[in-house]
């Protein structure tokens, strides 16, 4: 080595410095706070906007017209008969969707034969608005409950074969052959193997299904509905009743909030495996 | 139990992996099978399972099974192969589960699987509670819980690390000197085959052929002695001169393919 | 607007020939602007349905009546009568035409809009809203509009002119809508569903529709609203800020449509002594400017132009009653007063 290079600092103990840090970032760090805040500040000027004048009520009522319209729906028990409404539809439509799909999810998922036949039709009849069956429904189910539980029920129904189509095919298969080494007979592997480790895959379904539930709730009460959220929100619409428009929407996503919130509990109460 | 392998041939479409295997396994009798990969290995332990099925060739068994033997011939999976959601518990039990046993036994099954695996605590707790290596244990408690006559042991070590596989390695050498299962030992890890097999079967490449078959002469006790190393290290020298011309064409086949 | 719900999918599937037909229309405005001394046209816009009640707008522009006053109108084309109004409000169009709903009462309590002068009526003798009877129903005794009370009939939405006109028939018979009950489809295929399907007695709806179904033998026409309950179905209006701020322009737009609305009443509205409508003058011309505009074939338009006042009076006792109406059944704001929605000083009413 040249006399001429600089001496090691670090060896003569002459100028040790310390090693600056430079990690940091990129990390992410919780604000609980930061989300509450941040809507308290938009819900602060969007009612300012509207009390100062910059915002017409009627293209944008405010928070407190919108406050006012929901206190009126809770005094006045429409609320509770629109929810129940709603909810028993969302109840009765999915549950009969999600069996529905899952049985033939189920059957695409283990036969061979039955998912052969079932893809096409699936991708067939999947993308289909329900929407524009409506008529159809009207014929074949009438215009009471059932065309109601038909049309979420379709609705939910291919979202769940495909889910649960998926999530059977998402089983390890090192954790069939296992069960078939050790001579399991078919029922339980699918008891033991196959329909636990499909379970994340199908609650992941349910999330989606549930929000499609919520949207086509709407579209059900389309027909001849004389109660319900999606009634009601057809109506104030209607009117031109936007602070009613908007309170029910309101309704609609904090539905929508507490049906995703019931499943991040069931999630975390079945597969705490993960 | 005896395994008597005769003329096992096996394709996938086109792909001849086994061409000709030709094998006879001695009543516990340990007997690694080694070569490079994509040799076939696996599947000749898929197919000595009865869960892979031949192409052509016959798979035969022979000899007594011991008391209460469930499931005569038992695998140990290189990934473990544990449910995630049960307990360690209940992963040993699944493999009871369809077995008309009384309730005592069932639960004497498992408890002496997971004592003698030293699990007996963490009997509650998860898979992905678990390091690699007690999952390994979990795995081999399970096995252990159907009393086999036989032990498939594909790998079952390469997915820990160096440490772990020492203290595995003493697990297996105990369990053989207590049970004397017959055992197939598929790995690609010479150390594990000098320290564990009687003798060992070299595979060549794809497709797989016994290239040759080793008998190591020392017994399986002795072979941490020092009077055992020459001998040892002769074995090991040749395994690693066949191994390796068969890994490197190998590579070279799959560099061209 | 009654009509409204029968062309809507008319509409959309011929939205993009009604386009291209505006387009024309207004390369022949431009013609006609470049014969003209070089004073430049005021830029209004109507909005309005593509239907044979906007017809006197149709006429004033096809036969350039807005010309004549300075105007250069711009229609803009709306797929339900609730949309007019809303645009009105927004400021997308100037003026608008269509049916009288509760959404539209509601905009006007708001200070969004406001009636400057009449479009047209349900009138004794233009069939324009029919009431059908389904073939079960009206074989058990459904024959006539008074024995609606206590059936089940189909109407496209709350708040909308049917409801209304359910309304007000049972004004006319002594019950109140609580005594019928009203299936809201939200429109018309869904409606006729319900009615093929049986799931309703009777359904309210437009001519075409109701001709349909009688031609089908899916029900009778049992009668029409204009021979049973005559009212004013629909308006031209505008924002107040419009009438505050431009109120030549206003005039300007009354007069041209005033003309077009008499020409149009002259040839479409005659009676003989019998009472059977009578051609005309100009009969067919007019007939072929608002078949044209409204995409549909000259025979269907016939056999439903409804009644217009020749001088854009309007029934003011009849939208008082429509805004009490409204109240009474709490889809309009209690504190409206029904005088404040109309502004009649430009037809001198």
């Amino acid at each position: 080595m040249p006399d001429s290079l600089p001496v090691n600092p670090l060896v003569n103990g002459v100028s040790a410095q310390p090693v600056r840090f430079r990690g940091g970032g990129f990390t992410v760090k919780r604000h609980p706070w930061a989300a509450l805040a941040a809507f308290a500040a938009l819900l602060a000027v969007w009612e300012g906007a509207s009390r100062l004048g910059l915002a017409s009520p009627l293209f944008l009522p405010p928070p407190s017209a919108v406050g006012r319209a929901l206190a009126g729906m809770v005094t006045d028990g429409s609320l509770w008969l629109n929810l129940k409404a709603s909810l028993g539809r969302i109840a009765v439509g999915w549950v009969l969707g999600t069996l529905g799909g899952m049985l033939v999810g189920f059957a695409m998922g283990i036969f061979s034969t039955a998912r052969a036949v079932g893809v096409p039709l699936v991708s067939a009849f999947f993308p289909i608005p329900k929407i524009a069956l409506l008529p159809l429904f009207i014929l074949w189910f009438g215009i009471g409950e059932p065309s109601k539980f038909a049309t979420i029920g379709f609705g939910v129904f291919f979202p769940t074969v495909i889910a649960t189509c998926s999530a059977i095919d998402s089983v390890p298969r090192n954790l069939i052959r296992m069960a078939q080494s050790f001579g399991l007979p078919w029922r339980s592997i699918l008891r033991s193997i196959v329909l636990p480790g499909a379970l994340p895959g199908i609650l992941a379904g349910f999330r989606i299904t549930a929000s499609i539930a919520l949207i086509l709730v709407v579209a059900a009460e389309m027909i001849g509905a004389e109660y319900g959220i999606g009634a009601f929100v057809l109506m104030a619409g209607n009117l031109m009743q936007t602070d009613t428009l908007l309170a029910g929407v309101l309704v609609l996503s904090l539905m929508g909030l507490a049906i995703g919130t019931v499943l991040s509990l069931l999630e975390r109460r079945l597969l705490n495996w993960r | 139990m005896r395994l008597l392998v005769s003329d096992l041939t096996h394709r996938y479409d086109d792909l001849t992996v086994l061409d000709g295997i030709d094998l006879a396994l001695a009543e516990g009798e340990i007997l690694a099978v080694i070569g490079p990969s994509g040799c076939g290995k696996s599947t000749l332990l898929g197919i000595a399972g009865g869960i892979v099925a031949p192409t052509a060739g016959s798979i035969r068994v022979e000899g007594e099974v011991p008391d209460g033997c469930l499931n005569p011939i038992t695998f140990i999976f290189q990934d473990f192969a544990l449910l995630p959601w049960r307990t360690v518990e209940d992963n040993v039990a699944l493999v009871l589960e369809h077995h008309p046993l009384p309730a005592a036994e069932r639960r004497e099954r498992i408890e002496a699987g997971l004592r003698g695996m030293g699990l007996w605590e963490f009997r509650k707790a998860l898979p992905k509670q678990l390091s690699g290596g007690m999952r390994q244990r979990v795995g081999i408690a399970r096995a252990l819980a159907v009393r086999p006559a036989m032990l498939l042991l594909d790998e079952p070590l390469s997915a820990l690390d160096a440490q772990t596989r020492e203290l595995l390695m003493d697990d297996f050498l105990e369990l053989w000197r207590r049970e004397k299962t017959t055992a197939l030992y598929v790995t690609h890890n010479l150390d594990e085959a000098l320290r564990l097999a009687d003798r060992v079967c070299v595979l060549s490449r794809r497709p797989g052929r016994i290239r040759e078959m080793v008998t190591i002469e020392e017994p399986r006790e002795r072979r941490q002695e020092p009077s055992a190393q020459a001998h040892l290290a002769a074995v090991r020298e040749r395994l690693w001169h066949l191994m390796k011309a068969e890994a490197q064409m190998a590579d070279r086949e799959i560099a061209r393919a | 607007m009654t009509l409204a719900r029968l062309t809507r999918r008319v509409l959309i599937a011929t939205a993009g020939t009604a386009l291209a037909a505006g387009t024309l229309m207004s390369v022949g405005m431009s013609a006609a602007q470049a014969q003209a001394p070089a004073q430049p046209l005021e830029k209004a816009t109507v909005g309005v349905l593509a239907l044979s009640s906007s017809g006197p707008i149709f006429i004033a522009k096809a036969k350039g009546y807005f010309e004549k006053e300075g105007l250069d109108v711009d229609l803009k084309m709306f797929t339900s009568a609730q949309q007019v109004p809303v645009a009105v409000t927004s400021g997308d169009a100037d003026f608008g035409v269509t049916g009288l709903t509760a959404g539209f009462y509601n905009l006007a309590s708001k200070g969004a809009v406001t009636i400057i002068a009449a479009q047209s009526r349900d009138e004794p003798g233009f069939p324009l809203s029919g009431y059908v009877a389904t073939k079960a129903a009206y074989e058990a005794g459904l024959t006539k509009p008074a024995d609606l009370k206590g059936k089940r009939i189909a109407i496209t939405t709350v708040g909308s002119t049917f409801h209304y006109m359910i309304g007000i028939l049972g004004q006319k018979y002594g019950f109140t809508v609580k005594d019928v009950t009203m299936v809201p489809l939200q429109d018309v295929p869904k409606m006729v569903a319900a009615f093929k399907g049986g799931q309703v007695d009777a359904i309210l709806a437009p001519s075409t529709v109701s001709r349909q179904l009688a031609a089908d033998g899916a029900g009778t026409i049992i009668g029409w609203a204009g021979d049973e309950t005559p009212w004013q179905l629909g308006a031209l209006f505008t924002a107040p800020k419009t009438i505050k701020d431009r109120r030549p322009l206003v005039e300007k737009f009354i007069r041209a449509y005033k003309t077009a609305l008499a020409e149009y009443h002259a040839a479409f509205n005659g009676k003989d002594a019998s009472g059977a409508l009578v051609k005309g003058p100009g009969y067919d011309e007019l007939l072929t400017i608002i078949a044209d505009a409204t995409k549909q074939k000259p025979e269907i338009v016939a056999g439903g132009l409804p009644y217009v006042d020749p001088q854009a009076r309007l029934l003011v006792d009849d939208v008082v009653n429509q805004v009490k109406f409204w109240q009474s059944e709490g889809q309009v704001d209690k504190t409206l007063d029904p005088k404040s929605v109309m502004d009649l000083s430009f037809i001198g009413q």
